[in-house]
């Protein structure tokens, strides 16, 4: 099917950010339900915004995960785009729109594709090349680690920033990676846990920022996580290789019970208190 | 004080009373102890089962490396029945670690099992030459039942199947320079002699040295902190 670029349309105005995978063109003033995957660009957030259609973050698990939709894509394949290929199929959505660019990944292009196919609803495929940053004040704040993780994933479903800023805390450890799809595990870390990786990025809204990714803190002690079957499991090896106080892991759909196991140790046998 | 390693094949068991005789571990198998059995401190699969209190067994393996192992640099290996975990120190710090837990369908277990039905002793069963290529412990069966068929001996077969099991664990643990080796598969010769770099067997008792230290501490595991805790300031 061939990808048309949107250049017709007053909004979204970079005509070469955008393409409608299915040649359904949005109809923007009827969209009351959307469904976002990766950060789209702020603009179109931010229109989503203004017209007060509810987002839905089709990364979040927000279906049942053994749903047969999920079947769309194989069994051993992201987690994430699994959940996103779940999601898609069972909520009711007006059109879903996809970051496919260098903030993203090649799985959610082929995903994107797969679903333009599936679905009946405009997939719109994005670039995201936002680069002003907004700043990563819940990365290094004194929150839980599972509530400054809800925070900022929620934060990708607003065009601004913050209106308040939580209080910043000195790092006593690290989380380096991307939002995990099981939440549990980060009730392992310690307080005063500041994250880095991609989640840094996604707060700061510049997703494709592979510099601000690749930042790790070598003073404190460092999870380096990816979900299995992710390219970014390169990023998250390499890294820890490099850190000198590091524990690399990967976790598909649940947090099993090994790798809730070394999250522990590996705090305990750095000298952290829990 | 009574501390527990409960595997999933056996478990070791250490009574620390000093008024006792006999202060050495007892092992047994795991599926023999009754459900009532209680012990003040353990680790291992089982160690919710029959434990009291728990210590993770990444930790225990490591106090226990610890304890034994007088280098600063080492890099502690235990193969047990359906698992494989390390632990790797520089300058007396933990440096790096892993646990293979999700597919232990080639670990001691299925030698265990393979020794039997072919009624093999593996003191007599020469260390081979080659291995089997051991991706998945199913298709390693295979592998023994092909090699079998085309008249390789059952006693070698099996041997290249453990010794397939030995590099793999070599490799999870990062291709060392020199392995220390805890878990039952430290008296098994083909095993230990498969390995392609210096090994030193520490027993099966590892973790219960570990389980002691952390006695001897007062500390155990803390369970996984409730998500509402109040951040630590110090």
């Amino acid at each position: 099917m061939p990808i048309h670029n949107i250049n017709n349309k007053p909004e979204p105005t970079d005509p070469g950010n955008y393409a409608l995978l299915n040649g359904r063109e949005p109809d923007w003033e009827r969209i009351k339900d959307a469904g976002i995957v990766g950060v789209p660009p702020r603009e179109v957030i931010a229109r989503l915004n203004r017209q007060q259609a509810t987002i839905h973050d089709l990364d979040e698990p927000l279906v049942r995960a053994d749903s047969p939709a999920a079947e769309l894509l194989p069994q051993v394949y992201c987690a994430i785009l699994r959940t996103v290929a779940a999601n898609a199929l069972q909520l009711e959505l007006d059109a879903i729109f996809i970051d496919t660019g260098a903030g993203k990944c090649d799985g959610a292009r082929y995903t994107a594709r797969i679903l333009a196919e599936t679905l009946t609803i405009p997939v719109i495929a994005c670039d995201n090349r936002d680069t002003t940053p907004q700043g990563n004040p819940l990365c290094r704040s004194d929150l839980p680690l599972p509530e400054k993780m809800r925070r900022i994933t929620a934060g990708v479903k607003i065009a601004g920033s913050s209106a308040s800023e939580p209080a910043p805390c000195p790092p006593r450890a690290g989380f380096w990676g991307v939002p995990p799809r099981d939440f549990s595990m980060l009730e392992l870390f310690p307080g005063q846990t500041h994250v880095y990786g991609w989640t840094r990025c996604l707060e700061n809204k510049t997703p494709a920022d592979h510099e601000l990714e690749s930042y790790f803190n070598p003073s404190v002690p460092t999870v380096f996580f990816a979900q299995n079957f992710c390219p970014k499991t390169a990023l998250a090896r390499f890294l820890a290789v490099r850190h000198p106080r590091a524990l690399y892991l990967d976790a598909d759909m649940q947090c099993g019970g090994s790798a809730r196991a070394k999250i522990q140790a590996f705090f305990e046998l750095s000298g952290v208190e829990l | 004080m009574i501390l527990g390693d409960f595997g999933t094949s056996y478990s070791k068991i250490l009574d620390l009373d000093p008024d006792l005789p006999e202060t050495r571990p007892r092992i047994v198998a795991t599926r023999e102890l009754p459900d009532d059995f209680r012990v003040d401190l353990a680790t291992g699969h089982n160690a919710r089962r029959f434990g009291r209190a728990q210590v993770n067994e990444l930790t225990a393996l490591a106090r226990g490396g610890e304890t034994l192992i007088e280098q600063r640099d080492f890099l502690l290996l235990d193969c047990g029945s359906r698992d494989t975990k390390f632990v790797c120190y520089r300058d007396g710090k933990l440096a790096d670690m892993g646990w293979n837990a999700e597919c232990g369908a080639s670990m001691g277990f299925t030698i265990e099992l393979l020794e039997r039905y072919y009624q093999l002793d593996c003191h007599t069963m020469p260390i081979p030459k080659r291995s089997f290529p051991v991706t998945c412990g199913v298709l390693g069966l295979s592998e023994i039942f092909d090699a079998v068929v085309s008249g390789l001996s059952e006693a070698e077969a099996v041997a290249r199947l453990i010794r397939g099991i030995a590099r793999n664990a070599y490799r999870f643990a990062g291709e060392p320079e020199k392995i220390f080796l805890s878990g039952g598969l430290c008296e098994h010769p083909v095993f230990v002699g498969s390995f392609p770099c210096p090994v030193v067997p520490l027993g099966r008792f590892v973790l219960l040295e570990g389980l002691r230290r952390v006695a001897n501490q007062g500390r155990t595991s803390a369970p996984p902190r409730p998500p509402n805790r109040p951040p630590n300031k110090s």
